[in-house]
């Protein structure tokens, strides 16, 4: 992506930001959101959270990688368990990168 | 009119006490910022473009989810609709929040809406759970709104010279994937949720291959219809369960009856 892509993208994000967190203060008085556009909100942010690491965890050039050697996913799931039990983020980011980093210096598998 | 305008005026024991309250989760804040500002300058944006992005979009979740597209040269289009799927929940927030403070100028309100952060939400919801007019409501909101931004941008900003620092062997790109884990994880609230995040994952998977990026969208689209699929469903399962429990029971009631009567 060039500079000036990088900057467009910047404004759209911003205006991202705008349009979701002001809708409310500058229109909205008396609206009440529907039950099912609440649930369509409610489930929304996951979906894409997890469309975007999912790939990142199980792809490597395009291929589906699922055997041990994936250590991306090992380490991944091992940091999902890790926060399960925590609840801690900043915890489970250095758990989650020292799993990675000890399964890749030591080649377990 | 009176009790309104109190309600706006500077209240700084208020203003100290939403600091107070806000202050344990600010070096949470903090370094999860520093995740993002590193993020930000590993996937190669440079250092006025990655002091731009924290200091105008200020939406973590957002701006980790746009750093593998910009990476991957999604279209503009694409990474503009991801961030708006990401940030709906602050939709829901600004539901919440706006009517506690209808009465200020349309530019305060702006200016409010747009230094929300997720957690001043709930703590001030916790505070005043009601619409009425307060005094100190807008303190103490500043308080919290305030220290969490100032925290969020300290730890950006140092994330983004110590990444510029740090060399790329590191792998210090895999932070962030772990740390949208960590957001994700607590989305995922009931079975609707998990059976909508399996499928959207799944199909983002499949769907790698498409231009454009077309395949997160899909995928969001379709999980978020599974999800609402699977509660109906769900519901409409326990539904048919309690109809019919009371069905059995009134068919017993009645028999009971007969016999008695009979």
């Amino acid at each position: 992506m060039g500079d000036g892509e990088v900057w467009a993208t910047i404004g759209a994000l911003a205006l991202a930001t705008a349009a979701t967190r002001c809708s409310f203060w500058l229109i909205g008085h008396h609206i009440a959101i529907p039950r099912r556009v609440h649930e369509m909100l409610r489930y929304a942010p996951a979906c894409a959270l997890a469309a975007i690491i999912a790939p990142d965890l199980l792809l490597d050039n395009g291929q589906i990688q699922l055997q041990l050697s994936n250590l991306k996913l090992l380490a991944g799931i091992a940091a999902i368990g890790f926060f399960l039990i925590t609840r801690n983020m900043l915890q489970t980011i250095v758990f989650g990168m020292l799993s990675f980093t000890a399964l890749r210096l030591l080649h377990v598998f | 009119m009176r009790e309104r305008d109190a309600s706006m005026e500077h209240h700084p024991s208020s203003w100290r006490a939403g600091l107070t309250v806000g202050a344990p989760a600010l070096f949470g804040i903090a370094a999860w910022g520093l995740v993002v500002g590193i993020a930000m300058v590993k996937t190669g944006l440079s250092v006025p473009q990655s002091l731009a992005m924290t200091l105008l979009v200020f939406a973590g979740s957002a701006q980790l989810a746009a750093l593998p597209l910009i990476a991957a040269q999604a279209p503009i289009w694409i990474i503009f609709l991801t961030a708006l799927v990401i940030n709906l929940r602050f939709v829901i927030f600004s539901a919440l929040l706006a009517p506690h403070f209808r009465h200020l100028p349309w530019h305060k309100r702006f200016f409010l809406g747009y230094v929300t952060g997720d957690l001043s939400v709930a703590l001030f919801l916790q505070r005043y759970p009601g619409n009425a007019p307060e005094l100190g409501k807008l303190s103490y909101l500043k308080g919290l709104l305030y220290s969490n931004w100032w925290a969020w941008q300290v730890g950006s900003i140092a994330g983004i010279f110590l990444g510029a620092a740090v060399p790329s062997a590191w792998g210090l790109g895999f932070a962030a994937t772990l740390a949208i884990i960590c957001i994700t994880v607590p989305m995922v609230q009931n079975r609707a949720a998990l059976c909508g995040v399996l499928v959207s994952a799944l199909i983002a998977v499949v769907g790698h291959g498409l231009p454009y990026k077309l395949g997160l969208l899909a995928a969001v689209i379709v999980g978020m219809a599974s999800a609402m699929a699977f509660e109906e469903g769900a519901e409409k399962w326990v539904i048919q369960w309690v109809k019919k429990r009371a069905s059995k029971r009134a068919e017993k009631h009645n028999e009971k009856q007969g016999d008695d009567h009979g």
